[in-house]
């Protein structure tokens, strides 16, 4: 059984019950998207939630999620359609009798080439149609999520081609005419901005920016995610990543990776954010050398004030306790 | 039906705001300001929270454009609601204080007293007196969103306020010696205090949607129309920042169009993958061959003269070509006035603006001549290994040599080394006399473009990039 979102409060409350906690920003735009029967672009940083809000919404929506994933050299046989020709080969050897039997009634070439035609359609029918996402979503008897991730990593042709679909969900088979939707699928596209997205395709599309979360929003995902880690250490765990964010890194660590440390944290039974585990679980969330070393320098082994100063035992985990 | 007074205003605020999105630089398109209406049927106007997200969800495409928004939005969609002001301290005066307050109050001039009650009395300016206010300071002629604090203090200053302030203090002091209490004074000066700024902050608001509006106002395009067609030497600072901005915008045009026409190879190595599955249709018989599809991307040498009649030029030049690296196999960029110097480096991982700086700030322009001979002489003895036959050479640069020796002989062997050589020149042919040398370096390339603004400049690239 399939439903659609009655409000935007709506929205937020079926989402939190798949584990997605989405602002207020998000639900309303996921609202307007579904209102419009117009495709979301959702564009943002690595790791923060994208691909998650689809496969939320699929299953809060309860519809079937079909992800397309991008790539360079991603071209209409692997997006859309493709013939299958095997088995029509398959086909063509086993049914050679029924053929013979067709055909043979005919007396001349003419005639036999007559018959033969007619029976054309059998061979160019959906039966040896091999559906790929994009016309899996348009043909599906059932409304669908069409989740089309990292779009900015796909070629500019490809994105010249998606805009039919995306505009009026319609795709052309030369074969068999154009094949139109039975339901209009709920069409996310995911970008991590990696390139300008042509001005064609962004015209289509309702515009949403997730960014990093703030600390409470993070810490709700993490409290909600990750129940088993005690509350005094998530707190501890978000306050260190979003520390991180601020400083200058190659990569910063995402929401996925907050989570993944999360789960190390509980894994190794941590009760507080010391310095030796900071050591042995930092590696989860900061994926780059440099980054790794610039980390050690700066927070867990902080250079010595120039200055001694006189310190209390409790300066190393202060650092890191909010406040 | 027709529509109630209030929603068709709302539909020409909204209608403003767009103008304005587009006056500052943002491409909204018809199509998407249509959408923003639907959206805002479907949101309503009730949550302004959610009518805004259905704006910005419809208008703006572009992370890079949302703070614009954010800017312009609450100075067209304001909270509507009065400035906080702090009350009204003569209300629950004792008999005695308000004797000693009208006592005061006649020490002053008259019309400084008005304004002094005026704030006394905690009544926020007319629309008309904020007009009128306006109108003094001119700033209905001003369509630029930073003069907004600027205008807000000229228009405070047309109303007296730091005199005003200055005698609300005197009179505080005459008050405390004509011996009302002290905690009394200080609950009056707070009060007051509080109404000033509310009346400051309602000059800043009218200022700012004033500007905005104004913004939205102004014909669009026509300035940056003009000022890409300007020739490169009449440009002010001013125009030259406004250029930047606009080379951002046309190179994230150009690299997309780039990417669509640039040419495949289609020579190389079998793709034995995709051949076998092109030719299941045959039977698995081999009727076509598919190759491994490579892109071919320049690779490109350039040579930008600096010097200060160059400058410009080689800087929208570079900012270009750092712009388009994705494009490009590998670039090479050198700089010279007396001497050559590679700049590679600087526009390695640094962003495009930055690493221009940097290289002007290592070659600052100087009352040195431009060699361009010897240029070419630094060149052959450390860089020559750069060209080769997939490479484009380009040459930026007025070819004014000062009548030192042009060293034709090596430019001749550059040309011949690499596959394309590209002469961009500010001076149409009808110049090339004097000390300059471009009647003999012109032959010996493949083609010379007269690059005199920014326009030809953008269709240089586009030529150079897809042919």
């Amino acid at each position: 059984m399939t439903n659609i979102f009655d409000s935007t409060a709506n929205v937020k409350t079926e989402l939190s019950k798949q584990k997605y906690i989405a602002s207020d920003e998000i639900a309303t735009i996921v609202y307007l998207s579904q209102k419009l029967g117009k495709p979301l672009l959702a564009e943002g940083p690595a790791g923060v939630g994208k691909t998650e809000l689809a496969k939320g919404i699929a299953s809060a929506t309860g519809r079937e999620l079909i992800r397309l994933q991008c790539y360079e050299g991603l071209d209409e046989s692997k997006a859309l359609y493709e013939w299958e020709y095997s088995k029509q080969l398959l086909y063509t050897q086993l049914l050679r009798d029924k053929l013979n039997d067709t055909l043979g009634k005919a007396d001349t070439l003419a005639g036999a080439a007559d018959q033969l035609a007619k029976e054309e359609d059998v061979f160019f029918s959906e039966r040896f149609l091999l559906k790929r996402p994009l016309l899996k979503a348009i043909l599906s008897d059932q409304p669908t999520v069409l989740l089309i991730d990292e779009i900015d990593r796909a070629d500019a042709e490809f994105e010249a081609f998606l805009l039919e679909v995306l505009s009026d969900f319609q795709i052309s088979v030369p074969e068999l005419g154009t094949l139109s939707a039975k339901h209009k699928p709920f069409v996310i596209l995911t970008s991590n901005n990696t390139r300008e997205l042509s001005e064609a395709l962004k015209r289509r599309c309702l515009y949403l920016f997730i960014d990093y979360p703030t600390l409470q929003e993070e810490l709700a995902v993490v409290r909600l995610k990750v129940p088993d880690l005690n509350p005094k250490l998530a707190g501890q765990a978000v306050e260190f990543v979003q520390r991180l964010r601020k400083a200058d890194m190659r990569k910063s660590p995402s929401i996925s990776e907050t989570l993944d440390w999360a789960n190390a944290l509980v894994a190794l039974n941590a009760s507080n954010l010391d310095k030796t585990t900071l050591e042995d679980t930092i590696s989860v969330l900061l994926k780059h050398e440099a980054d790794l070393q610039k980390a050690k320098r700066q927070y867990i082994n902080p250079p010595p004030p120039q200055q001694p100063r006189p310190r209390n035992n409790n300066d190393e985990f202060g650092r890191f306790s909010g406040n | 039906m027709p529509r109630p007074y209030g929603e068709h205003k709302m539909e020409s605020r909204i209608l403003q705001l767009i103008a304005a999105l587009r006056a500052s630089g943002v491409r909204v398109s018809l199509a998407e300001s249509a959408e923003s209406f639907s959206a805002v049927d479907i949101m309503g106007i009730q949550d302004r929270e959610q009518f805004k997200l259905s704006l910005r969800a419809t208008l703006i495409k572009d992370v890079k454009d949302i703070p614009t928004f954010e800017k312009l939005f609450p100075l067209f969609f304001g909270t509507g609601q009065p400035p906080m002001m702090g009350g009204n301290p003569t209300d629950d005066m004792t008999p005695e204080e308000a004797q000693m307050w009208a006592e005061a109050m006649k020490q002053f001039a008259e019309q400084m007293r008005q304004r002094m009650e005026r704030l006394m009395n905690g009544e926020p300016l007319t629309k008309s007196e904020l007009e009128a206010l306006g109108r003094m300071v001119g700033l209905n002629q001003a369509d630029n969103l930073n003069y907004q604090n600027w205008m807000a203090q000229r228009m405070m200053r047309a109303l007296a306020f730091p005199e005003v302030r200055e005698a609300l203090k005197e009179l505080m002091e005459q008050l405390q010696q004509m011996g009302m209490s002290r905690d009394r004074v200080e609950q009056m000066r707070e009060m007051i205090q509080q109404n000033m700024q509310g009346m400051q902050e309602q000059i800043n608001r009218f200022a700012g949607e004033r500007l905005a509006e104004n913004l939205s106002e102004r014909p669009r395009g026509d300035n940056i129309d003009s000022l890409m067609n300007r020739p490169f030497q009449a440009l002010s600072d001013a125009d030259k920042k406004l250029l930047q901005r606009e080379v951002k915008k046309l190179t994230a045009a150009l690299r997309t169009r780039i990417a669509l026409r640039q040419k495949r190879m289609k020579s190389g190595t079998l793709d034995p993958k995709t051949t076998i599955r092109a030719n299941l249709k045959y039977h698995g018989v081999p009727m076509e061959i598919h190759h491994k599809d490579k892109i071919k991307k320049p690779k490109i040498v350039v040579i930008c003269d600096i010097s200060t009649s160059m400058r410009f030029c080689s800087e929208l030049m570079l900012s270009f070509l750092f712009a388009l690296q994705g494009q490009v196999r590998k670039t090479h960029a050198f700089a010279f006035i007396d001497h050559l110097e590679s700049i590679s480096e600087d526009f390695s991982g640094a962003n495009a603006d930055e690493a221009i700086q940097s290289v002007l700030w290592r070659m600052p322009s100087g009352h040195y001549n431009t060699d361009l001979g010897w240029s070419l002489q630094n060149f052959n003895d450390g860089y020559m290994d750069t060209l080769n036959s997939g490479t484009t050479l380009i040459i930026v640069g007025d070819g004014r040599n000062n009548y030192y020796d042009p060293r034709l002989d090596i430019f001749s062997l550059m040309t011949r080394r690499a596959s394309r050589t590209i002469w961009l020149n500010p001076e149409p042919p009808t110049l090339w006399h004097g000390d300059s040398d471009m009647p003999k370096y012109a032959p010996l390339c493949d083609n010379v473009l007269k690059v005199g603004n920014l326009r030809e400049l953008v269709n240089a690239v586009d030529e150079l990039m897809t042919k």
